[in-house]
């Protein structure tokens, strides 16, 4: 606010004490997976270098190596991201900057669907994907997830391809270019700055993706990190160490990204994108 | 060594919704004649260079180069170049490779790219930048490198669309003569668009005056001066404008209120006078007149006197501006003078 | 039409993907909820009109799963809102380079992936000597059973409440200077501030928020899904969008009733449909289109 109150300590005291639970809930995090016993946030016992044998085992019960699940995580988010960006912002362009039938109702379907909670329609993608024959395999959770986030991308992007100067544009096709290659040579290394936003945004959302993999994927072989971890979850005796272990190796990109691009992250997500 | 084209404009008319921008224009432009497009804000100067450019499709009419016809033509298929009034430079290209962008776009082979640009920019005096970005140079500087992006490719017909209205006074005016050398060097055909009558009539060959959408006269800027087509042009070129007053032509005369002018050859029928500042003399007989205000502009001045009524502008020279308040004579002169019809449109004298 | 080629290619992938993933799930959530779909009829499933309807109807356990939805969606969307109010609020009350971290750290649990932040939510809330609760109360049980609703609530609600965090912070930003100075002339208090200026002009973010999060609580379940999985004992936290989940896709009772799920989800799309259709009326949104200016 403009007027800083005179008693701002005390409302950061405040501030402290309601964000307390995430504070304790990651050090439980990290400690629980350093140490053989935490009370009370107070590590007992010695160093638990066992809890981290999933690294080097090729196996844990049964399960498939984590660097499959890893690998499985990784080309999944990145191909998320890839598609998500390209797509969203080549439909973003033409929505934003060409003319063509009936572009004020597409617009006006891409917001609805940006409200629209497409976690309703899992039961009957479900049924589309075994039609298609992608059920059970990578490619078609990648599909199913970088449509579900489109709208929202389209929103982000047609909003940064609004920005650019009509005149630039203009100047491109006079100097003998195409949509096609004003697109890619002149709008969208300008919009950088939303390209990265959603990028993020896209990366950040199919890491942690659970849903879509649990339930579009069977085989072990096709599991991600989230499927992975959610196996130890299932068993009556619940390993804690390993499993805090095998979260903190899972979300240690988040945590990265957490501390070095703390003030990216704020504004891409106060910029309107969706909670 | 004229590679201009002609470039001919027929009915050319162009809505956007409800509003008509440009209606019905017909003009031809020569080859490597420099053309300006002259009104004021709002006029359609934009449109119809955008039309020529090909970024809008005309609503009605053709467009031709040469023979060609080419307004179904993508801008890449129409060979020209264009300034614009924001410059429109890639910020995140250097001015090299905004310069170079044409020719990449054409597949020419790097050596020849560079060659190019390198002339180009030498002839435009920004060799010594060209690795730095648009946002590190100065607004003149932008122009130049607009400019010669717009003229590496050759092309044969250059538009410029309000190039000089963001330098400052001082740049502007020796940027005028730089456009107009090169332009004529390189023979290239080229319509500028402007609102400012000085720059126009400074520059063109000939100049085209619109009014809203409308081609009000196409002519050399000494036709314009000395005998505008109606009172918008005779009121637009000029500066300070014509002095029009409204009236009654009797035959041998012009009369308005008390003031009586005896004219020969005079039409019949109301309609007005104009009479350009410069034309206006104070002297020691004529009409009586009070000065309103004297506005000085270094070597003359502007001096604006209240006459049976009307208000004048005359211009003066420096040494003969009379004191605010004070009464005086002004005399017309026998020449010079414009008639125009009630409608405004131009009656004589022949 | 060909000079319309250039945006319809534009168009093409995202139109493709919209139509496979949005609008024929759309249909086929209808359809399907018209027939007996099941684990028995995967081949050959038959159309039985509104039987599926009919069958959710009469089912005994609506009552508790609607009682459940509505404790959820109600309770949760109180927190996110009110929490989300007095983070805005409080982290504006604290200069910027203490406010921001802060923020950034209730973003976290947004960012976590799922499994990790409700591994996370379970390990606090397990017996001793895991559990930090157990610890801290210094009794030891499972808290997950014990409290299930109140751990449902909290989970959701910490990484909902960035959503209205972020939203009232930049509407408090927006709030013009003047108005925090003639407050301050007056002699107002900083509580009194808050009530006579910075709430008014949160009323129509708080709106959106609270009607843009009761659309997506209501057909959330992920977080309930890893957490209880609707659970403990007998649809303990099972709520709407869950149950159509269990119902259609998983083996949990061992026959999956898919046309009965699809019913479900159908009440839930068709809400989905109704609603955001009604946002798209009051954003104002042909305000936001404009004229392109090429036509080439
Ligand atoms: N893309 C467009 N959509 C709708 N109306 C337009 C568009 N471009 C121009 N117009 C309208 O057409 C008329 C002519 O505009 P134009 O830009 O050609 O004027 P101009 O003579 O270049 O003026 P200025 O000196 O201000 O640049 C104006 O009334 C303008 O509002
Ligand atoms: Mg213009």
């Amino acid at each position: 606010m403009p007027l800083l109150p005179r008693n701002w300590p005390l409302w950061l005291v405040v501030l402290f004490l309601i964000t307390l639970p995430i504070g304790a809930g990651i050090l439980w995090l990290v400690l629980t997976a350093l140490y053989n016993q935490v009370h009370g946030l107070v590590p007992m016992g010695k160093l638990a270098p066992q809890n981290w044998r999933f690294l080097f085992e090729g196996s844990v019960g049964g399960r498939p190596s984590i660097w499959v699940a890893l690998k499985n995580s990784a080309v999944f988010a990145a191909a998320v991201a890839t598609l998500e960006v390209l797509i969203a912002s080549m439909a973003a362009y033409a929505i934003s900057r060409m003319k063509f039938p009936l572009r004020t109702p597409y617009l006006g379907m891409i917001l609805t669907l940006h409200a629209f909670p497409a976690v309703s329609l899992l039961i009957a993608i479900y049924y589309i994907l075994r039609l298609l024959g992608l059920f059970d395999t990578l490619i078609g959770v990648i599909l199913v997830k970088a449509s579900l986030d489109l709208p929202l991308g389209i929103w982000l992007m047609k909003g940064f391809f609004d920005q650019l100067s009509w005149d630039m544009e203009m100047a491109a096709l006079v100097d003998g270019a195409s949509r096609w290659t004003v697109f890619w040579r002149v709008a969208l290394p300008l919009v950088r700055p939303g390209i990265l936003a959603l990028g993020t945004f896209a990366l950040l959302s199919a890491w942690g993706e659970f849903i879509l993999p649990f339930t579009f994927i069977v085989s072990a072989k096709s599991w991600t990190l989230a499927l992975y971890m959610q196996s130890f979850m299932k068993e009556a005796f619940v390993d804690y160490g390993l499993m805090a272990a095998v979260g903190l190796f899972y979300a240690l990109p988040v945590f990265l990204l957490f501390l070095f691009g703390q003030r990216y992250l704020l504004n891409i997500y106060s910029g309107g994108v969706k909670g | 060594m004229s590679r201009g084209t002609s470039v001919r404009l027929q009915n050319l008319t162009k809505r956007f919704g409800r509003v008509v921008a440009v209606r019905d224009l017909d003009l031809e432009v020569n080859p490597g004649e420099l053309v300006a497009f002259l009104g004021p804000s709002g006029c359609g100067k934009t449109t119809t260079l955008l039309m020529i450019a090909g970024i809008y499709r005309p609503t009605a009419g053709h467009v031709y180069f040469g023979d060609r016809r080419v307004d179904p033509l993508h801008p890449r298929d129409r060979d020209v170049g264009m300034v614009f009034q924001s410059y429109a430079l890639y910020p995140h290209l250097t001015l090299f490779e905004n310069i170079a962008f044409p020719l990449r776009l054409k597949r020419v082979p790097g050596e020849e790219v560079k060659r190019r640009v390198k002339a180009t920019a030498e002839l435009l005096g920004i060799g010594g930048i060209l690795e730095r970005r648009p946002a590190q140079v100065s607004g003149g500087q932008q122009q130049r490198a607009a400019l010669a992006r717009a003229l590496v490719k050759e092309p044969q017909v250059l538009l410029l669309d309000e190039p000089l209205s963001n330098l400052d006074a001082q740049i502007r005016l020796s940027a005028r003569a730089e456009i107009r050398r090169l332009q004529r060097e390189l023979g290239v055909t080229a319509i500028l668009v402007t609102h400012d009558q000085a720059e126009a009539l400074a520059m063109a060959d000939r100049v085209a005056v619109f009014s809203m959408g409308e081609l009000q006269q196409y002519a050399t800027p000494e036709e314009l001066y000395h005998r505008p087509k109606n009172t918008f042009v005779a009121g637009f070129v000029g500066s300070p404008p014509m002095n029009l007053i409204e009236g009654e032509f009797t035959g041998d005369g012009f009369r308005s209120g008390e003031l009586r002018l005896p004219l020969r050859q005079a039409p019949l029928g109301r309609g007005w006078l104009g009479v350009r500042p410069e034309h206006l003399r104070i002297a020691g007989e004529g009409h009586p007149a009070r000065v309103l205000v004297v506005e000085p502009l270094g070597r003359e001045a502007i001096v604006i006197v209240e006459l049976f009524g009307h208000r004048l502008q005359i211009l003066v020279a420096e040494g003969e501006k009379p004191a605010p308040d004070a009464e005086v004579r002004v005399a017309f002169p026998a020449r010079a003078l414009h008639y125009f019809d009630a409608n405004g449109r131009r009656i004589g004298p022949e | 039409m060909r000079r319309y080629l250039t945006p319809f290619l534009f168009l093409g992938p995202a139109s493709l993907l919209i139509l496979l993933f949005f609008f024929t799930p759309v249909v086929a959530t209808l359809l399907l909820s018209f027939t007996d779909l099941a684990t028995t009829t995967f081949r050959h499933p038959s159309w039985v009109g509104l039987a599926n309807y009919r069958d959710l109807f009469a089912d005994p356990f609506l009552k508790k799963i609607l009682a459940n939805t509505a404790r959820y969606v109600g309770l949760t969307l109180a927190f996110n809102v009110g929490m989300g109010l007095l983070l805005a609020l409080v982290t504006s009350l604290v200069p910027e380079n203490w406010g921001d971290p802060f923020r950034a750290l209730w973003l976290l649990p947004r960012i976590l992936p799922p499994v990790v932040y409700v591994f996370i939510w379970q390990g606090m809330l397990a017996e001793a000597p895991m559990g930090l609760v157990s610890d801290l109360l210094g009794v030891s049980k499972n808290w997950l059973v014990e409290t299930p609703w109140v751990a449902v609530i909290l989970a959701n609600g910490f990484v909902g409440a960035s959503f209205g965090m972020l939203i009232f912070t930049s509407a408090i930003r927006a709030i013009p200077r003047e108005l925090f100075y003639a407050a301050a002339v007056d002699g107002a208090t900083t509580l009194q501030t808050i009530r006579r200026v910075v709430i008014p002009m949160l009323a129509w973010p708080i709106l959106f928020v609270t009607a843009y999060q009761t659309l997506s609580l209501l057909t959330s379940f992920e977080y309930i899904l890893l957490l209880t999985d609707g659970g403990p004992g007998f649809y303990g936290t099972e709520v709407w969008s869950l149950h159509a989940y269990h119902l259609a896709l998983s083996n949990y009772f061992g026959n999956v009733e898919f046309g009965l799920g699809a019913a479900m989800a159908a009440v839930l799309v068709v809400i989905g449909v109704v609603v955001s259709l009604f946002y798209l009326k009051i954003f104002n949104f042909r305000a936001l289109v404009t004229e392109p200016k090429i036509e080439v």
